[in-house]
C-alpha cells in the first residue's frame, strides 16, 4: 500500500508541476487583457527540448552536463519525504526533516551555482553571484521559520507539525503561526522567483535565477527547467500543507481518501497560484538592490514570530 | 485583554518596521494614523473594560491628534508640494534598518524582563518599551523632518500604551500626555517651516 | 504661604498681558514683572523652607529662583536693546515678550514644584515655549537649530519620563517631600530609572551623550535667547538631576553622574579647540560648567555647595558673554571668529567686558566660577583620588586656553577694517552689571554656604 502511495506522489508532482506553471503563466497574460498560451505549454516546451541537440560550451568540464540529473534526482528524493498528498510518514519519510529538507534544497543550489560557474559564461556568473547574495540573506529567513516551528512542535518532522496544525486550535490560531506564515510566504516569493524579486524577462537587469541555466541546451535544460517547476510546486505544497492550511490532509493510510485530497490539493494549489498571479500583476519589480530590503523584512518576521512566542509566555 | 494588548502591541510593532521600509512619507504618514488609531481603540475598550476616566480621555487624545489632526495636516502640505513627498536621503541604509529595528525589540524586550518584570508581572510589557526604542531609532535613522517627528509620535504612543495599559493609577499621565499633544503639535508646525526653508 | 506662589502670579500676568497689548506696554509689563519677581525671590530668600502639597521649597530652589529672576530682568532688558538687529522676526514683538515670560513661568514652576511629575512637566514647557524663541531670527539655520533642539530635547524628556515611571512603580508616590521621608530601598528597577530620568534631564542639561543640539541653538538663536538658555535653562534642566539625587542617594547613580559629568567636560574641552564660530565655542564652554556641576551635584557636601556657587557665578557671567557676542554679530555681521579683528579699537566696552567675562567662564581667580571649580575639584581629590583630579584640570585648562586665546585675538589683533561704531550704552551696560555680579558672587558665598547648611551638613 506505502509503496503504491509513494508512486502516486511521485507521479502526482513529477506531472502536474508544469502544469501548476501553466496556470500561473495563462492567469498573469490574462490579467495583461492578453490571451496567453496554453495552460500546456511547459508540457509542449519540455517535449521539444527532449528531442533537440545539446550543446556544451568548449570550456566546460564533465560536471556540466552531469549536474542537471543529479539535481533532478534529488528533487525527486525531497518529492517522496515531504507531505504533499499525505500527512503520514511514506517510505523513505524518516530520511529527513525539516532541517535536512533545506539542506537537501541547499545541496541542489551549490551544485547548479557549480555547473554555471562551469560553464564560463558572463551572464551565468552575474545569475550566480545575485541568487548567492540573495540566498545567504534569505536561508537565515527559512531556518529561522524551522527553528520556531520545531519550538512549536518539540519536533522538526514536516509530517508531525502538519498534524498538530490540522488538530490544535490554539495554535492555528496563535499570533507566533501567523507570524511564520507571513514570513514564510515572503521567502517563498524570493524562492519561487516571483514578481516583486525577480521578473521573468529576457533582460538580463531582471534575471536572477534564470541567468544560471543560461548556457544549457537540449535535454539539460528540460530536465533544469522541470527540476525548478517541481521546486516551485514542492514549495508552494508545503506552504499549504505546513502553514497556511493545513487541514484535510489525510492522517491515516488509505488509498481513497489520498486520491480525493490529491484534488482537494489541486484546488489549494489553484487558489494560491491566483494570490501569485494577482501579486505578479499588481506588484511592481524591485531594483536589485531594494531585494535585500525586502529579505530583511521576511528576516523581521520570522525573528518577531519567535519574540511573539516568548511574549504570549512560551518558554523553551 | 492580555491578548488584545499583544495582538495591537505587535501589530504596532509591524507597522513601525513598515514606516522604517517605506521611502513614500505619503505612507508612512497613513501608517501612523493607522497605528494611533489601533492604539486609541484598544485604550478605549480597555478602559472602558476597567471603567478607567484616565485611559478614556488618553484614547481620546491620541484618535484626535495623533490619529486625526497631524497626519491630516502633513497630507495637506503634500497636496502643494508633491515632490516632497519622497524622501530622498537616509542616514542607515534601508535594509539595515528594518534588522536594526527588530534588535531595538529584541534590546525592548531584555530591559524590560531585567527590570520590571517582577513587578508588573505582565509579559507582553516588553512592548511599549520596545516601541520606545523603535521611535528613537526611526527618528535617528531619518533625515526628514515629517519622518522625525513622526518617529517622536511613535514615541508618545508607546508611552501612552505604557503609561495607560501599564499603570493606569499613575498620577499626572492626562497632563503629560496633553503636554507631549501640545509639544508635537508645535514641532509639527516648525517642521513645516523647516521644510519650507529646505526646498527655497 | 500665598507669598510663595507670587513669583508665578507675577509671570502669568505678565504673559496674560502680552498676549493681548500692543508692543510697548508688552516690554513694560515684561520688565515690571522680572523687577517685581527679584524683589519676591529675594523675600523668599530669607523666609523659611516649605513643603505642602504643591510647594517644596529648600535652599537649591531659593538660589534657582533669585538666579533665574536676575537674568529674567537682565535678558527683558538686553532684549528690549537687541530688537532693532533682527530683520523679519519669526514671531511679534508682543508674542516675543509673551513666550519669554511663559518660559521664564515654567522654569520658576519646575524648581518650586514638590512632584517629580511636576517637575517634568515644568521642563518639558519649557520646550514648547522656547522653540520659537530659538527660532526667532526666522533664517533656514535658526529654524534647523530650533527643530533640531525640539526632536532631541523631547525625545530626551520621553526617556526621563520612563525613567520617572520606573521610580515611581517602587515608590508608588512621586512626591518629593514623602520620598525624601521614606529612604527609597535600592532595587535595579530604582537604578535603571534614576539613570534614564538623569540621561534624559541631561539631554536638556548638554550633560554627554544627548548633547548635540546645544552648540548648534546656542550658535544661531539672538543673544538674549542664548544668554538665558545657557545661564539659567541648562541650570534648571539640572535641578531635576539635583532633585533625583536627593531622592536617590545610592553610589551607583552618583557614580554614574560623575563619569557623565567627566565626558561632557572632556567632550566640550576637546571640540573647544577648534571651533571656528565664536558662539559654539562659549556653548561649549556652557557644557563644560554644566558637566561640573553635574560632577559636584555628585559629591555632594563641599561639592554640592561648590556647584551652586559655580551655577550662580556661571549663570551672570556666561549671560554677559551672550549679550556680548549679540554686540559683535550686530556690528561684525559674522559669527566667525577669524573674521573679528581689532574689537578693542572700534568696540572697547565690548572687548574689555568680553574679555573679563571669558576669564570669569573658564574659572580665572578673581571670579566666584574659580571659587566654585576649586570646592569641586578638591571634592574630587578627596573622594576619587589624583588620577581624576588631573583629567578634569587639563580639560579646564585646554578649555581656559582655547576660549582666552581666540577672545584676545579677536580683541587685539590688528587688521586695517572700516568698521568704526560705538557701543550702544544699554547693550554695554547690561553685560558689565551681570559680569560685576558673577563677581559679587564671591561675597556671597557665605549666604550661600549658610543656605546650604541643611543640604551639604
Amino acid at each position: 500500500m506505502l509503496y503504491l502511495l509513494n508512486g502516486l506522489q511521485l507521479v502526482y508532482v513529477v506531472f502536474l508541476s508544469p502544469l501548476i506553471i501553466g496556470i500561473f503563466i495563462k492567469l498573469t497574460e490574462k490579467f495583461e487583457s492578453k490571451k496567453g498560451p496554453s495552460i500546456f505549454q511547459p508540457y509542449y516546451d519540455l517535449y521539444k527540448l527532449f528531442h533537440k541537440q545539446s550543446v556544451v560550451p568548449k570550456t566546460a568540464s564533465a560536471i556540466f552536463q552531469i549536474v542537471p540529473y543529479v539535481t533532478f534526482s534529488m528533487y525527486l528524493i525531497l518529492t517522496l519525504v515531504l507531505p504533499i498528498i499525505t500527512a503520514f510518514p511514506l517510505s523513505f519519510g524518516p530520511i529527513v526533516d525539516f532541517i535536512g529538507g533545506g539542506l537537501i534544497f541547499g545541496a541542489i543550489g551549490v551544485l547548479k551555482k557549480i555547473a554555471s560557474l562551469d560553464s564560463r559564461s558572463n551572464y551565468s556568473h552575474l545569475g550566480t553571484s545575485r541568487t548567492s547574495s540573495i540566498g545567504a540573506l534569505s536561508e537565515p529567513i527559512i531556518i529561522l521559520i524551522f527553528i520556531t516551528f520545531g519550538v512549536i512542535s518539540h519536533t522538526n518532522n514536516p509530517y508531525v507539525v502538519n498534524n498538530i496544525m490540522q488538530t490544535s486550535s490554539q495554535w492555528y490560531f496563535s499570533l507566533v503561526h501567523w507570524f511564520v506564515v507571513f514570513a514564510f510566504f515572503m521567502a517563498l516569493l524570493i524562492e519561487t522567483g516571483k514578481l516583486p524579486i525577480e521578473s521573468h524577462s529576457n533582460n538580463e537587469f531582471g534575471m536572477i535565477d534564470q541567468a544560471i541555466e543560461m548556457e544549457y541546451s537540449g535535454s539539460e535544460l528540460a530536465f533544469m527547467k522541470w527540476g525548478g517547476y517541481i521546486k516551485q510546486f514542492l514549495l508552494m505544497s508545503i506552504f499549504l500543507n505546513d502553514f497556511l492550511i493545513p487541514f484535510w490532509v489525510p492522517m491515516k493510510i488509505g488509498l481513497g481518501s489520498v486520491l480525493i485530497y490529491s484534488f482537494v490539493h489541486l484546488l489549494k494549489m489553484l487558489s494560491l497560484v491566483i494570490v501569485f498571479a494577482v501579486i505578479q500583476s499588481t506588484v511592481s519589480k524591485y531594483k536589485l538592490f531594494k531585494n535585500f530590503e525586502y529579505v530583511a523584512v521576511a528576516f523581521t518576521f520570522a525573528f518577531l514570530a519567535i519574540l511573539v512566542y516568548f511574549t504570549t509566555g512560551g518558554s523553551l | 485583554m492580555k491578548e488584545a494588548f499583544v495582538m495591537v502591541g505587535f501589530l504596532e510593532i509591524t507597522l513601525v518596521i513598515f514606516m522604517q521600509w517605506q521611502v513614500y512619507l505619503k505612507k508612512i504618514v497613513t501608517t501612523f494614523s493607522l497605528s494611533s488609531y489601533a492604539i486609541s481603540i484598544f485604550l478605549f475598550v480597555d478602559g472602558a473594560v476597567l471603567n478607567n476616566t484616565n485611559l478614556l480621555v488618553l484614547s481620546a487624545l491620541t484618535a484626535a491628534v495623533r490619529g486625526f489632526f497631524i497626519p491630516s495636516f502633513i497630507r495637506k502640505k503634500f497636496r502643494k508640494e508633491d515632490y516632497l513627498e519622497r524622501e530622498i536621503k537616509s542616514v542607515v541604509p534601508t535594509a539595515m534598518s528594518v534588522v536594526l529595528s527588530l534588535f531595538f525589540v529584541v534590546v525592548g524586550y531584555i530591559v524590560y524582563h531585567a527590570t520590571l518584570y517582577n513587578s508588573v508581572g505582565l509579559p507582553g510589557g516588553s512592548i511599549p518599551i520596545a516601541l520606545l526604542f523603535q521611535g528613537i531609532f526611526l527618528i535617528m535613522s531619518r533625515n526628514n523632518a515629517f519622518v522625525q517627528l513622526i518617529g517622536y509620535m511613535v514615541m508618545e504612543n508607546s508611552l501612552f500604551l505604557f503609561g495607560g495599559y501599564l499603570f493606569p493609577e499613575l498620577p499626572l499621565v492626562i497632563e503629560g500626555g496633553i503636554l507631549l499633544d501640545l509639544n508635537s503639535s508645535g514641532s509639527n508646525r516648525n517642521s513645516y517651516d523647516f521644510r519650507h526653508y529646505y526646498e527655497t | 504661604m500665598f507669598l510663595y506662589y507670587l513669583p508665578l502670579i507675577v509671570t502669568v500676568l505678565a504673559a496674560a498681558i502680552c498676549f493681548v497689548a500692543n508692543d510697548k506696554i508688552s516690554k513694560i509689563s515684561t520688565l515690571a514683572s522680572a523687577s517685581v519677581s527679584i524683589i519676591f525671590s529675594l523675600y523668599i530668600w530669607v523666609l523659611n523652607n516649605v513643603s505642602t502639597q504643591f510647594l517644596y521649597i529648600d535652599a537649591i530652589s531659593k538660589i534657582m529662583l533669585v538666579t533665574i529672576s536676575i537674568i529674567y530682568l537682565t535678558t527683558a532688558i538686553f532684549s528690549g536693546s537687541y530688537f532693532k538687529h533682527i530683520s523679519k522676526p519669526l514671531l511679534k514683538k508682543n508674542l516675543y515678550w509673551a513666550f519669554l515670560n511663559l518660559f521664564v513661568l515654567s522654569m520658576f514652576f519646575s524648581v518650586m514644584v514638590n512632584n517629580l511629575g511636576l517637575i517634568w512637566i515644568g521642563i518639558e514647557a519649557t520646550t514648547i515655549t522656547s522653540a520659537l524663541l530659538v527660532a526667532i531670527d526666522n533664517n533656514f539655520a535658526s529654524i534647523e537649530a530650533s527643530w533640531r533642539y525640539i526632536i532631541i530635547v523631547s525625545v530626551g524628556l520621553v526617556i526621563s519620563l520612563v525613567g520617572i515611571i520606573f521610580i515611581y512603580d517602587q515608590t508608588h508616590t512621586l512626591n518629593i517631600a514623602v520620598m525624601l521621608k521614606n529612604h527609597v530601598s535600592e532595587s535595579r528597577i530604582i537604578l535603571i530609572g534614576s539613570a534614564m530620568a538623569i540621561v534624559g534631564f541631561g539631554t536638556k542639561a548638554g550633560i554627554f551623550p544627548m548633547h548635540t543640539w546645544l552648540p548648534d541653538v546656542h550658535g544661531r538663536s539672538i543673544a538674549p535667547v542664548s544668554a538665558i538658555f545657557s545661564s539659567v535653562l541648562l541650570p534648571s534642566a539640572l535641578f531635576g538631576i539635583i532633585r533625583i539625587s536627593q531622592i536617590i542617594p545610592f553610589e551607583d547613580i552618583k557614580q554614574f553622574m560623575f563619569i557623565l559629568g567627566i565626558l561632557t567636560i572632556l567632550f566640550a574641552s576637546i571640540f573647544m579647540i577648534n571651533q571656528k564660530y565664536y558662539k559654539r565655542m562659549f556653548a561649549y564652554s556652557s557644557m563644560e560648567n554644566m558637566g561640573m556641576i553635574l560632577i559636584g551635584v555628585s559629591l555632594g557636601k563641599a561639592g554640592l555647595l561648590g556647584a551652586m556657587i559655580l551655577l550662580v557665578s556661571h549663570a551672570f557671567a556666561k549671560s554677559s558673554v551672550f549679550y556680548l557676542t549679540g554686540n559683535i554679530l550686530s556690528v561684525y555681521k559674522t559669527r566667525k571668529t577669524a573674521h573679528v579683528h581689532s574689537l578693542v579699537k572700534n568696540m572697547p566696552y565690548t572687548a574689555y567686558g568680553l574679555i573679563l567675562s571669558s576669564l570669569a567662564v573658564t574659572g580665572a581667580p578673581p571670579f566666584a566660577v574659580f571659587i566654585g571649580e576649586f570646592f569641586i575639584i578638591s571634592a574630587v581629590y578627596r573622594i576619587y583620588g589624583f588620577a581624576y583630579t588631573i583629567i578634569i584640570l587639563l580639560a579646564l585648562l585646554t578649555a581656559f586656553l582655547s576660549i582666552n586665546y581666540k577672545v584676545a585675538k579677536m580683541s587685539f589683533s590688528e587688521r586695517n577694517s572700516t568698521q568704526k561704531t560705538k557701543d550702544e550704552w544699554v547693550s554695554a551696560l547690561i553685560p558689565l552689571i551681570n559680569l560685576t555680579l558673577s563677581f559679587c558672587v564671591l561675597f556671597a558665598i557665605p549666604a550661600i554656604n549658610n543656605i546650604l547648611k541643611g543640604i551639604t551638613g
